[in-house]
């Protein structure tokens, strides 16, 4: 009976005792860091699940942070060259090498690196990874066309690249099955190492699509283990939440659940990227000169939590459990000052603020194709300079994001840093602009009231509303009358599709590669929605003329003065009016400095250090 | 596709000055009318001498009238340029407009003092140029919210948006609840079983379910909510007037009157409408109150009023993000509270006071 009792007690007091520690992490994987030492893992959150963990099928950034350290791609951007963007070889041994024919088809050759492994896995025999080879890339891309897969860039791709549409259509005639051993024209095999990529006309952006996870390869061992045509009776999950990657970082399955949490651990077979030696910021100095020429990745383990909502991150960023935290509207004024510096209390814990500017613009579509609006520059010019974007960054994000004065966010080339749009908010302007269109004080002189105009949102939560509000406060200082028409997202995209709207309010874009070209097409007259992303269905012949010539062009002093003259049609011709590019801050904890804050990356986990008793010892001070 | 788009159109419809012009008009005309007819009735000359001893009933109905002038000085609009027009309750109220949130009685604006102060102390005549921004111009006794409007004629301005819904939608349910009251009451059999049948079933959905779910498919719009609310309150308007015409339709009054070959429809319209009615006005007064709350909660979930209405749900959905701010912006939701409060319970108190008067076991 009493030892019963002091069981009992024992076992409570062991609970009691256990529970003291509040560390929220499981245990780490790896138990001695490369050094001996204690393993270096980073603790990183992201706001919402990955959709897909398929390279050929995930779109969303959400699970592009998780993919990117698991597969590597053929190039990737140099983590400090971020003015602009800079793409460096990752799996390819150096950048592809061009062949231009006369008539018009292009020819990329491209040598992959030796001894480059896919992870250890079950699906391959004896469970150890294979050697990556040409033929892996080959298998990749014919996924892409493989309707099956669903690959959302596909009719991206299909215009510059040879062959996919065919197989696309082919496998369509077909039934749906892709016959993957048929001949296959977009990428050729040379030898095990060696490839070519076939296209139908010269279109140098090609090469930042090789760093997307869309072109990476992958194993097809793995692919027909998880996707069950070869089956053991056993249950699996499929392809798309069992990632096989090549990248510095190894999936662990059994531990991670999708809906919640991420582990992985360093892959200790990788070979195929180095720090680089140089090229980082002068402030940076410090943390990334011990790591110069290092074998990546320099961390042990990552471990990814889903936090849904922001009060819980900022808390177990405040205890010291996050590494890093992206500064949300509740934690942002006992973080932030309003000089945009950080607050006494976090200064003296040795955090530091980053700002990251992304590579979107927003803005405002305006109908072309309205019979008002359309025909009537002055007056879209009038719309553009009434928009006080200056003020709407100051009220609702704090002055943290930047007034767009161009298409063009920064960190592309084209981008002007001094540059500011001729049609820029200036009411006094704005005013006379209205009158020189016809409507004098706002007034249409046919039917003696207040010039009408609808805007359509789909504003959902109280600060999107306020902010559609300010936007049509903003406009009807015109003197017209602005309706709001408010939407279900789904709702306002049909609308977008159809054509079916003046305003439209909220519409935006983000770089998928850092080229102007990216952001120009948006106003191409041939990018007509439902296909194209043309929402303002903008067609001006010069400004197509223009984009097609630089489309195909190589960077260097031509292009920029095409882009710098399209930058001008469109601020001139307002088929748009620009609002912002989105920016936030993030706080970062003294330990794990960052070595860079490159955009295009996600994350670039691989490139990020750690201290981990720094962390130990501030842990213990911040908890007492 | 066509009903959603009629229904839109009718919401932009009731965004017209004129419609809402009328509908003020229109909404007097009515009330008017039906304390006219009612003096003539006995039963509510009886009640009338009552309820001018009932000093609460009283005093909420003072107040309540309050609400409706407010409301009312805000849907007038005048003219103020050529093709303008603002409303009389702006133009009485006339407070000039800051850039953002201002505290009560502020001079500057909020968050932005030690700003100022360093641009004041800078000395620098460009920074301190710049820094004038911050000033606010006006005198907030309720400060200002996130666009820079009084607090106070924001929260004045809402009157109209709850004053103009509760009465439509009160329009709506009204008629189609005595309607169907009426014709169940009287005539029995399978009129009573397919009326009872239709809203037992309604009864059955929850009601805020059943809300969102109209507005979601008709879009958003204040005659949007009107309907759906009418559509959803007349069952307990219709249950009641349908006991009561059983009871009434029993009485020697009415079988007099059919022994005397009056037609139907005399019968209900002269006999048993005027003693049922003031069922429908004790309830019109409840339901009133239950008609603004039910337009906050649907602002609250998102799905009432349009952008830019003044409206109390709006306000209190926006307190979410003020409470989480630093320093706090108390003064929108304290506002919106008050008056939403103050409404809703002279309301009530009136919709007592009215039972109490009508009370035939009082006499």
């Amino acid at each position: 009976m009493f030892t019963g009792i002091t069981r009992a007690l024992c076992l409570l007091a062991t609970l009691l005792f256990a529970s003291c520690d509040n560390d929220p992490h499981p245990k780490p994987l790896v138990e001695r860091g490369r050094d001996g030492g204690p393993p270096l893992v980073r603790y990183t959150y992201q706001s919402e699940a990955p959709r897909s963990l398929d390279p050929q099928e995930a779109y969303d950034q959400m699970s592009r942070r998780v993919l990117e350290p698991v597969y590597d791609c053929l190039l990737e951007y140099h983590p400090f060259k971020t003015d602009p963007y800079e793409l460096i070889p990752c799996m390819l041994e150096a950048m592809p090498e061009r062949h231009a024919s006369a008539d018009g088809p292009v020819t990329y050759l491209c040598r992959l690196k030796k001894g480059i492994f896919f992870h250890d896995d079950p699906c391959f025999p004896g469970g150890k990874g294979r050697e990556v080879t040409a033929a892996d890339v080959r298998y990749s891309w014919q996924r892409i066309a493989d309707p099956k897969t669903e690959c959302p860039v596909l009719s991206s791709l299909w215009d510059y690249v040879t062959g996919l549409k065919d197989a696309y259509e082919l496998t369509q005639k077909n039934g749906g099955k892709f016959d993957y051993a048929a001949p296959f024209t977009a990428l050729e095999v040379v030898d095990s190492h060696t490839f070519k990529v076939h296209l139908l006309k010269p279109y140098p952006q090609i090469i930042y699509w090789m760093a997307m996870h869309f072109t990476c390869p992958v194993a097809r061992e793995a692919v027909e283990f998880y996707d069950g045509e070869k089956h053991d009776g056993k249950r699996r999950e499929r392809f798309k939440w069992h990632p096989v990657g090549t990248g510095p970082f190894r999936y662990v399955h059994e531990l991670s659940d999708h809906d919640n949490n991420f582990r992985l651990v360093r892959n200790e077979r990788y070979i195929t990227t180095k720090f680089p030696t140089d090229g980082w910021s002068p402030k940076r100095e410090a943390v990334c000169r011990p790591l110069a020429g290092k074998q990546l990745p320099i961390l042990d383990e990552v471990q990814i939590r889903i936090l849904r909502e922001t009060i819980p991150a900022w808390l177990l960023t405040k205890q010291g459990y996050l590494d890093s935290f992206g500064v949300s509207k509740d934690a942002y004024s006992s973080a932030v000052t309003a000089t945009h510096e950080l607050t006494p209390e976090l200064l003296a814990r040795g955090v530091t603020l980053e700002k990251d500017v992304e590579v979107s613009t927003f803005y405002t579509s305006i109908n072309m194709d309205d019979p008002l609006l359309g025909k009537n520059k002055k007056l879209r010019q009038a719309l553009a300079c009434a928009f006080d974007a200056a003020t709407e960054n100051e009220i609702f994000f704090n002055g943290v994001r930047e007034v767009a004065q161009q298409i063009i966010p920064p960190g592309i080339a084209g981008y002007r840093k001094d540059y500011r749009n001729p049609m820029g908010f200036n009411l006094a302007r704005a005013q006379q602009l209205i009158s020189e269109a016809g409507y004098p004080g706002g007034m249409d002189p046919k039917t003696g009231r207040s010039l009408e105009i609808t805007m359509d949102t789909s504003a959902s939560g109280a600060d999107e509303r306020l902010l559609t509000e300010f936007e049509q406060k903003c406009l009807e200082k015109l003197g017209i009358k602005v309706t709001v028409i408010e939407n279900t997202f789904a709702k306002k995209i049909e609308k977008e599709d159809k054509g079916n709207f003046q305003l439209s309010s909220g519409t935006g874009w983000g770089a998928d590669y850092p080229d102007p070209e990216n952001f120009f097409m948006l106003f191409y007259s041939k990018n007509m929605p439902p296909e194209g992303k043309n929402i303002s269905r903008y067609k001006n012949p010069e400004f197509d003329s223009l984009y097609e010539k630089m489309s195909t062009m190589d960077d260097g002093p031509d292009r920029l003065a095409i882009s710098h003259k399209l930058v001008d049609m469109l601020n001139d011709d307002c088929p748009i009016f620009l609002t912002n590019h989105k920016a936030f801050f993030s706080l970062v904890q003294p330990w794990a400095p960052r070595t860079h804050n490159n955009m295009m990356l996600e994350g670039g986990v691989k490139y990020l250090c750690l201290d981990p008793t720094l962390r130990e010892k501030k842990r213990a001070e911040w908890n007492h | 596709m066509a009903d959603q788009s009629i229904i839109s159109k009718l919401n932009q419809c009731f965004e017209q000055p004129s419609v809402q012009n009328s509908i003020v008009v229109l909404g007097l005309v009515i009330i008017g009318s039906v304390i006219w007819l009612g003096s003539k009735n006995e039963q509510w000359r009886i009640a009338f001498r009552r309820f001018r001893h009932d000093r609460i009933g009283i005093f909420a109905g003072v107040v309540i009238s309050i609400y409706l002038l407010i409301g009312a000085l805000e849907v007038i609009r005048i003219p103020t340029k050529e093709g303008q027009s603002e409303s009389l309750l702006k133009l009485i109220i006339n407070i000039p407009q800051e850039r953002s949130y201002s505290a009560p009685f502020a001079k500057l604006q909020l968050g932005q003092e030690s700003e100022f102060a360093a641009a004041q102390s800078s000395g620098d005549p460009m920074k301190i140029q710049s820094a004038e921004r911050y000033r606010v111009v006006g005198t907030h006794i309720l400060g200002t919210n996130a666009l820079g409007n009084d607090t106070l004629v924001e929260t004045l301005r809402a009157c109209k948006t709850a004053l103009l819904l509760g009465g439509v939608t009160s329009v709506i349910y009204i008629v189609l609840g005595t309607l169907f009251g009426l014709a169940a009451g009287y005539f029995r059999r399978w009129v009573d079983d397919v009326i009872t049948y239709v809203y037992s079933t309604l009864a059955s959905i929850p009601q805020i379910l059943l809300l969102v779910a109209m507005l979601l498919v008709w879009g958003k719009g204040l005659f949007s909510i009107a309907l759906a609310l009418g559509i959803t309150m007349w069952v307990d308007l219709c249950r009641l007037i349908r006991g009561e015409t059983m009871r009434q339709a029993e009485r020697t009054y009415v079988i007099a009157a059919r022994a005397l070959g009056q037609s139907t429809w005399n019968i209900l319209i002269r006999h048993l409408l005027p003693n049922v009615m003031h069922l429908v006005l004790i309830k019109f007064v409840l339901g009133f109150s239950g008609i603004v709350l039910a337009e906050a909660i649907l602002s609250y979930l998102g799905v009432g009023s349009p952008i830019g209405t003044p409206s109390w749900g709006v306000m209190i959905d926006g307190a979410r993000n003020e409470f989480s701010r630093e320093p706090l912006v108390w003064w929108n939701l304290t506002a919106a509270t008050t008056a939403l409060f103050g409404l809703v319970l002279s309301l009530n108190l009136l919709g007592d006071a009215l039972r109490r008067a009508f009370d035939p076991k009082r006499s």
